[in-house]
C-alpha cells in the first residue's frame, strides 16, 4: 500500500469532467510531479488532496487514512500556492509561527521551529520584515517556510516558481529539492514545466485531459513517451507520420502510429556517415538556432522537415542552405500511437 | 548626470505646479465655507460692509443645551449606524468569500438597491410598513437607526468588497486553512485585519453622508429626535447669522472626525511597519 493512493478519484465541475478516474498511489519520502499542459487537471488533483476541493467519486487515503471527507485544516498537509498567499499585516517570522500557534505548541517550541525554518529557507535577517517588503523569492521562501515549519504529512506545491524570473527558479528549484530530501517529506509538486519536472522529480505523472497519460522516473518518460501527447509534450521529439518516416528513412513504419526522435541523438556531418546502425540522409539546413549550450538546425530532407539539436561549439557550424548529412540511430526511432489530432511539438 | 539634473528639475517643477493645482483647487472648495464663517461673525450685513464685527452667534450657541443634544444625538447616530451596517455586511462578505463565491452577485444586487431610494421615498416607506405592527420595529428610534443603516449601505458594501478583493481574501483563508485554522477563524484573524484602512474609509464617506442629512432624520423622527441638520432647521428662522454659525460647527465637527479616522488609519499603518 502506498502512503498516498487516489483511487479511481473524479472531480467535475457541472458537466465537465476535469479528473476523470485517477488512479494512483505515491511513496513516502518522493517528490513526485503532476506535469500536463493549462486545464488539464494537476492543480485540482491537488486541491483535492488538500481538501479545498472536494472530490465527486473516488477516495483519498494518506497514511491508511481515508481522508475523503476531512476538511482542509485537520488533514496536516502544507501547500505552497502559486501567489505565495502570505498574510499582509504579519511579519515573515508572524507568518511561519502561524500553523504551530494553530497547533497550540508551547511558546518556545514556536520559537525554535520558527528560527530553524527561517534560517533552513535562508532568510535569516528578513524575520521582523512585512511580505510586501520582500522580493518575489524570498515571499515564496517565507511561503515554503511557513508551509514545512508545521511538519506536514505532505507537502504540496502548486505552480511555487511560476511567477519568479529563470536564475531565482533554478536556485529555488534546488533549494526546495534540498529541504525536501533533508526532511523526507513526501512533496507532490504542479508544473507545467517539462525542465522543471525533470530536474525536481522522483517520479512524473504526465497529465492530459484529465488522465494520467503516462508515470515514471524523469529518464523513462523522457526517453520511452508511451504516446504522441507525452512525446510532444516532455522534451521536443520530432514527430513524423509513417511517409514521412519512410520518405525520410526508406523504412515503413505502422499506419496509425508516429515515429519519435529526439533531435540530440540524431548525428550531422559534412561527409555522410558509416553507420550500419542508424538511417542515414542527405539534408538541407533550413535555419539554426542557438538555444544556450545547443544549437538547433531545421532540417529539410525529401520534404520532411526535422529537427537536430547539436552542442554549441564555434567549430563545425553549417551555413543555412548547406547540404549535410544525418545519421539518425534505428534504436531511437519510437514507434508509438498516433494521437487522433496531431499535436506537434513546436520547432 | 546631466539627464539626473534634468530630471530633478522637470521633477520639481511637475511637483510645484501640482502644489499650484491642488491649492486653487481646495481655495475654491472653501470658498462656500470661508464666506459663512464670516458672515457668521457679523451683527448684520445688509449694505455693502457689515455694520459690526460679533462672536454673539458662537457664544449663544455654545451655551445652548440643545445644540449639544443634537450634536451627540447625530454622532450616536453616525457611528450606531455604520457600525451595524459594518457588523451585518462582514457577516455577509464571510458568506460570499469563504462558502460561496456565487452569493457576491446578490450581494451586489441587494446592496445596490438604496442608491436607487430617494431619502422621502425611504423614509415614508419604513414608516408606512412599520408603524403600528406592535413589534420593536414600530419604535421611531429603531426605524431611525435602521433607515441609516440601509442608507449607508451601497458605500460600506463597495469599500468592504474592493478591499477584501485587493488582498484576495479566499486565497488567504485557504492559506490559512491549511495551516490548521478553520474558516471563520481564518476571516476574523487574518482577513479582517487586512481591510481595517478599507473599512475606514468607507465608513468616514458613510458618518459624513449620515451627519448631512436631514430628510430621514426630519421625516422619522423629527423633533422627538433632533439631529443637528434637524436643529439647524429649526433656527434658519431665528437668525441667518446664527444659522451660519451652526454650518461652520457641523462642518468643524466632520472635519474633526475626518481628522480623526486619518490619525487612526496613519497610526495602524505605522504599527504594521514597525
Amino acid at each position: 500500500m502506498s502512503y498516498i493512493e487516489f483511487k479511481n478519484v473524479v472531480k467535475r465541475f457541472g458537466d465537465n469532467t476535469v479528473l476523470d478516474h485517477i488512479d494512483f498511489g505515491i511513496e513516502k519520502g518522493d517528490l513526485v510531479t503532476l506535469l500536463g499542459p493549462s486545464g488539464c487537471g494537476k492543480s485540482t488533483l491537488l486541491r483535492c488532496l488538500s481538501g479545498l476541493e472536494a472530490v465527486s467519486e473516488g477516495q483519498i487515503i494518506l497514511n491508511g487514512r481515508d481522508i475523503t471527507g476531512v476538511p482542509a485544516s485537520k488533514r496536516n498537509i502544507g501547500m505552497v500556492f502559486q501567489q505565495y498567499s502570505l498574510f499582509p499585516n504579519m511579519t515573515v517570522e508572524q507568518n511561519i509561527a502561524f500553523g504551530l500557534k494553530m497547533q497550540k505548541a508551547d511558546p518556545a517550541v514556536i520559537e525554535k521551529r520558527v528560527q530553524e525554518a527561517i534560517a533552513m529557507v535562508e532568510l535569516t535577517g528578513k524575520e521582523r520584515s512585512y511580505p510586501a517588503n520582500l522580493s518575489g523569492g524570498q515571499q515564496q521562501r517565507a511561503a515554503l517556510a511557513r508551509s514545512i515549519v508545521t511538519e506536514p504529512d505532505v507537502l504540496l506545491l502548486d505552480e511555487p516558481l511560476s511567477a519568479i524570473d529563470a536564475k531565482l527558479r533554478r536556485a529555488l528549484q534546488s533549494r526546495i529539492r534540498e529541504i525536501q530530501q533533508e526532511l523526507g517529506l513526501t512533496t507532490i509538486f504542479v508544473t507545467h514545466d517539462q525542465d522543471e519536472a525533470m530536474v525536481m522529480s522522483d517520479v512524473i505523472q504526465l497529465f492530459h485531459a484529465g488522465r494520467i497519460e503516462q508515470a515514471g522516473s524523469p529518464v523513462q518518460v523522457y526517453t520511452n513517451p508511451v504516446s504522441e501527447f507525452a512525446a510532444s509534450f516532455i522534451g521536443s521529439y520530432n514527430l513524423l507520420r509513417a511517409d514521412e518516416f519512410r520518405a525520410l528513412t526508406g523504412d515503413m513504419a505502422d499506419d496509425g502510429r508516429v515515429v519519435a526522435i529526439r533531435p540530440e541523438t540524431i548525428g550531422i556531418s559534412a561527409e555522410p556517415p558509416i553507420d550500419d546502425a542508424a538511417y542515414v540522409a542527405e539534408a538541407t539546413v533550413v535555419r539554426s538556432v542557438p538555444r544556450g549550450n545547443v544549437l538547433r538546425y531545421t532540417l529539410d530532407a525529401s520534404g520532411v522537415e526535422f529537427r537536430v539539436d547539436t552542442l554549441f561549439r564555434s567549430f563545425h557550424l553549417f551555413d543555412d542552405g548547406e547540404r549535410v548529412f544525418v545519421a539518425i540511430p534505428k534504436h531511437d526511432c519510437l514507434h508509438i500511437p498516433a494521437e487522433a489530432a496531431h499535436a506537434r511539438a513546436a520547432a | 548626470m546631466s539627464a539626473n539634473v534634468k530630471r530633478k528639475t522637470c521633477n520639481e517643477s511637475t511637483s510645484l505646479g501640482a502644489k499650484i493645482f491642488l491649492g486653487a483647487v481646495g481655495l475654491y472648495l472653501l470658498i462656500p465655507f470661508l464666506v459663512t464663517f464670516v458672515y457668521s461673525l457679523f451683527v448684520e450685513w445688509t449694505d455693502i460692509l457689515p455694520s459690526g464685527f460679533t462672536l454673539r452667534n458662537y457664544i449663544e450657541l455654545f451655551g445652548n443645551a440643545t445644540f449639544w443634544a443634537s450634536i451627540g444625538r447625530t454622532l450616536v447616530l453616525c457611528f450606531a449606524s455604520v457600525i451595524i451596517t459594518i457588523v451585518l455586511l462582514l457577516l455577509a462578505m464571510y458568506a460570499v468569500v469563504a462558502i460561496n463565491r456565487r452569493l457576491g452577485n446578490v450581494m451586489q444586487f441587494i446592496c445596490m438597491i438604496p442608491y436607487a431610494l430617494q431619502g422621502v421615498i425611504l423614509s415614508i416607506g419604513i414608516i408606512s410598513l412599520y408603524t403600528g405592527t406592535g413589534t420593536i420595529l414600530s419604535n421611531r428610534m429603531v426605524m431611525l437607526f435602521g433607515a441609516y443603516a440601509i442608507l449607508v449601505l451601497p458605500y460600506i458594501y463597495q469599500g468592504i468588497r474592493n478591499a477584501l478583493n485587493a488582498i484576495d481574501a479566499e486565497m488567504l483563508i485557504q492559506a490559512a486553512e491549511m495551516l490548521g485554522c478553520g474558516r471563520f477563524r481564518a476571516y476574523v484573524q487574518v482577513v479582517l485585519p487586512n481591510i481595517v484602512s478599507g473599512i475606514l474609509v468607507s465608513s468616514l464617506l458613510a458618518e459624513s453622508i449620515i451627519f448631512g442629512d436631514f430628510v430621514l432624520a426630519n421625516n422619522i423622527a423629527g423633533t422627538n429626535y433632533q439631529n443637528i441638520q434637524v436643529f439647524l432647521q429649526a433656527n434658519m428662522d431665528t437668525s441667518s447669522g446664527l444659522s451660519s454659525a451652526i454650518v461652520v460647527i457641523i462642518f468643524l465637527v466632520v472635519g474633526a472626525v475626518t481628522a480623526l479616522v486619518l490619525k487612526l488609519q496613519s497610526g495602524a499603518r505605522k504599527s504594521e511597519k514597525e
